[in-house]
């Protein structure tokens, strides 16, 4: 039998849709394949289905997933999907193949030896980690109207695990997180549920002209900056150690690493 | 006690003053809290932690670390604060904190507050100003993310009974491994009025556990357990003394972290050692590789080093060193050995050895699947075997594993150094650090007479003391100090603040940034 490839949306939804429709095929899933968004290197001897994302069908593989699986494999499976990974979509599909037909469930993540499995690991393990560092240096400026404004680039989207962190964190702030490569908004009114919103790059672009920050913004942007500064012990100077710690990509959006022209020593 | 500050000091001048005094204090750890949002201000805490940023010198800046004041009426040797130096001081207000705390906060800068001070007029009076900050900022700004305060050795315990109430953590520093070193360094200082804080802290936590087993909303009392620090390389203590005060910490005071800081002359102290060599920090970083070996991987002390062997080898990590003084264990069975055992293997972690035991259920694991969990096969190579054959024949061989472990640049992406060995031992040999554990230092120090043929990368700061012999085109990137008599003779490429003191000849080319 020849491979079919399931071509779907970068999305959670577009994945667990396609795998929802790789079930449906009832063909048994040795040669069939999710593949996330289209492909410029078809192959000859393989079949294309192309897969709509769905509502109805996403809420049931979640549903089955969490109820399957439990809430750990369920998460890892979502940080996979979220990830940045070309393979990502057959990885997901084959570990679901993993945990619910061949039966592994709670444990799946654990049979590292099943290399769709590994994989999804690895995936998930990227996005966690972007997560993490997203969490320490996401940095917020306080706009006119002070509402706290943070503009992100991650390579995986971890917009939907951040969010919640803040929403906790910062529950009376109203406050805006903007994933530059995305065009994504992830929005939290004081006190409110946060949600996202996608599609208004251009509106996004327009307010980067018109954004002004509060009075005392500037101040303690030069305040940490110093303290960042300060803080450093000069006779152990290493800034090896100090880039392995926090890549360089990250510090295009890091208040203490912004060149200021005011900046007097 | 005279002020000599101006009142109309800003706080952007008090802050480069404050936070400057501050770090030395090496602590900044924001984990061991695990608090949600109550909804009636901001802030909560994340079990792990969180380093918002790092500095210069590579390490994390979690907590905003500040002196309330550096004002001290006492005069520890090794404190750039002490009474007798003449230093430029300042103090904040309780306000001027909580508004910094609540603004860098909000902004994602920090995890919370680090509050520490000199001691101003007496312990009581400063302890009282901690304490009266903290509450301020607990109650009238509801701050709810982390605090970490100092115990002033010699407060009232009902203060600090106050301050435990307020804060996630305490610390109370032992500042030197022994009772007379801290007599010779801090005169004013006594190791009693230092461990009964610490005492008394620790009977807190404990009370207050069996108080929250009872009532579920009793308040916290330093929920995330206390810590300490201590200074080393100032005096000439051993490893083996370091080590073990800091396991009859752990043990008998319950302390959560101990943490070791490589000693900075800031006084340029002539009695004490000299700051040219800079702080040793291949040592204080043996000694936290040490620590994580005693809390997380089953070790005693007393495994570790004797008192004939007192110091830590400065070559290989005191995993690798046990290990190979223990070849008769090895090789280990990965399929089979227990998790303890697991530990014991050099380039198995805390992560590796779970992941082994739970992924092995579903079949014998083979060296692939070995790397694809993470285990760094280069340095477990020689004591393990999958399935009863090991990866490559390789000798069971202290002398000859010690080599190919050191021969490893974990700097580079796997690239091997070459340096030869002069046909010695270990001894010689230039040193790296074990990727997998606390990566703090990266630097290499190569304290004898090395001779390196081939063309060399020095990537990290190195320190070069003995006289070395360069031969091959080298490359150096990172800061270093070369204080033999070195030649290098191919040609030479060096990026960082280089300094060669000794008398050093160059025979190739020499390119210098
Ligand atoms: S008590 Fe000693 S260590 Fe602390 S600030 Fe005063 S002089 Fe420095």
């Amino acid at each position: 039998m020849e491979e079919k490839y399931i071509i779907c949306e970068d999305s959670l939804e577009g994945i667990f849709t396609a795998i929802y429709d790789a079930y449906a095929l009832r063909e048994g899933h040795e040669r069939l394949h999710v593949q996330v968004g289209e492909t410029d290197n078809y192959r000859l001897f393989a079949t294309y289905l192309h897969s709509q994302p769905d509502f109805g069908k996403t809420e049931k593989v979640v549903r089955t997933l969490q109820s399957r699986l439990g809430e750990h494999v369920y998460g890892s499976i979502c940080r996979a999907a979220a990830s940045d990974g070309a393979d990502k979509g057959d990885a997901v599909y084959h570990t679901v193949v993993d945990g619910i037909t061949d039966g592994h469930g709670e444990r799946t993540m654990e049979n590292l030896r099943n290399p769709y499995v590994a994989r999804t690991f690895a995936l998930a393990r990227r996005t966690a980690n972007e997560v993490n560092h997203e969490l320490e240096f996401i940095r917020f400026q306080e706009l006119k109207q002070g509402i706290l404004y943070a503009r992100i680039g991650p390579e995986n989207n971890v917009m939907p695990f951040v969010m919640p962190h803040f929403a906790d964190r910062l529950a009376p702030e109203d406050f805006m997180i903007h994933d530059e490569n995305r065009g994504l908004f992830g929005v939290h009114p004081a006190r409110g549920e946060w949600y996202l919103v996608s599609g208004v790059e251009q509106e996004a672009e327009e307010m980067q002209e018109v954004v002004q920050y509060s009075d005392k913004e500037q101040q303690y942007q030069e305040l940490f900056s110093l303290f960042h500064k300060t803080i450093a012990i000069k006779e152990r100077g290493n800034k090896r150690l100090q880039q392995q710690m926090l890549p360089l990509r990250f510090r295009e959006y890091m208040t203490e690493f912004q060149r200021r022209e005011d900046s007097g020593s | 006690m005279e002020v000599k500050i101006a009142p109309q000091m800003s706080l952007m001048d008090k802050l480069k003053i404050l936070a400057d005094a501050a770090k030395y204090d090496v602590s900044c750890s924001s984990s061991g809290s695990s608090r949600k949002n109550d909804g009636t201000g901001i802030g909560n805490t994340v079990a792990a932690g969180l380093c918002h940023s790092f500095g210069a010198d590579g390490r994390c800046i979690s907590l905003l670390k500040i002196l309330f004041t550096n004002e001290c009426i006492y005069d520890c040797r090794y404190c750039i604060n002490r009474r007798s130096n003449d230093v430029p001081r300042a103090s904040f207000t309780p306000d001027e904190v909580c508004e910094l705390t609540m603004e860098f906060y909000r902004r994602n800068y920090i995890e919370g507050l680090f509050l520490s001070s000199g001691i101003l007029y007496s312990p009581n009076y400063t302890m009282e100003l901690i304490c009266e900050t903290v509450h301020k900022l607990r109650t009238v700004h509801r701050f709810q993310g982390y605090v970490h305060v100092k115990a002033i050795p010699g407060a009232d315990p009902l203060l600090i009974q106050r301050a435990g109430y307020l804060a996630d953590r305490m610390s109370v520093n032992l500042e030197m491994a022994t009772a007379e070193g801290l007599r010779e360094m801090a005169p004013n200082k006594h190791r009693k009025t230092i461990l009964k804080p610490m005492r008394q802290i620790q009977n807190g936590i404990v009370e207050n556990k069996n108080e929250l087993t009872l009532y579920k909303h009793a308040p916290h009392f330093c929920e995330a357990g206390q810590s300490t620090q201590m200074v080393v390389g100032a005096l000439p203590e051993s490893d083996y003394q370091v080590m073990s005060v800091a396991e009859s910490l752990y043990e008998k005071f319950s302390l959560k972290r101990v943490y070791y800081s490589a000693f900075v002359n800031v006084n340029e102290d002539k009695q004490l050692p000299s700051i040219t060599a800079g702080p040793p920090l291949l040592r204080e970083h043996r000694l936290y590789q040490a620590d994580w070996l005693l809390r997380f991987y089953g070790f005693k002390v007393d495994e570790l080093l004797t008192k004939e062997r007192p110091n830590f080898n400065m070559a290989i990590d005191p995993k690798a060193d046990w290990a190979v003084r223990h070849l008769e264990v090895f090789p280990v069975e990965i399929n089979r050995a227990d998790y303890r055992l697991l530990l014991r293997v050099p380039g198995i972690g805390v992560k590796s050895a779970r992941r082994i035991i739970t992924a092995r259920r579903f079949g014998n694991l083979t060296f692939e699947d070995l790397k694809k969990m993470g285990i760094v096969l280069k340095r477990a190579l020689y004591f393990i075997t999958c399935s009863g054959r090991m990866m490559y024949p390789t000798k069971l061989d202290e002398t000859y594993i010690v080599q190919n472990l050191t021969y490893q640049n974990q700097m580079g992406k796997g690239e091997r150094l070459p340096f030869l060995m002069d046909g010695t031992p270990y001894r010689q040999m230039s040193l790296f650090d074990e990727g997998q554990m606390l990566d703090d230092t990266r630097n290499f120090v190569n304290v004898c007479s090395s001779k390196t043929t081939g063309d060399s990368r020095i990537t990290g700061n190195s320190v070069i003391t003995g006289d070395s012999k360069i031969t091959g085109n080298s490359v150096i990137t990172g800061d270093s100090k070369i204080t033999g008599n070195s030649v290098i003779t191919g040609d030479s490429r060096i990026t960082g603040n280089s300094m060669i003191t000794g008398d050093s000849k160059t025979e190739g080319v020499l390119y210098t940034a």
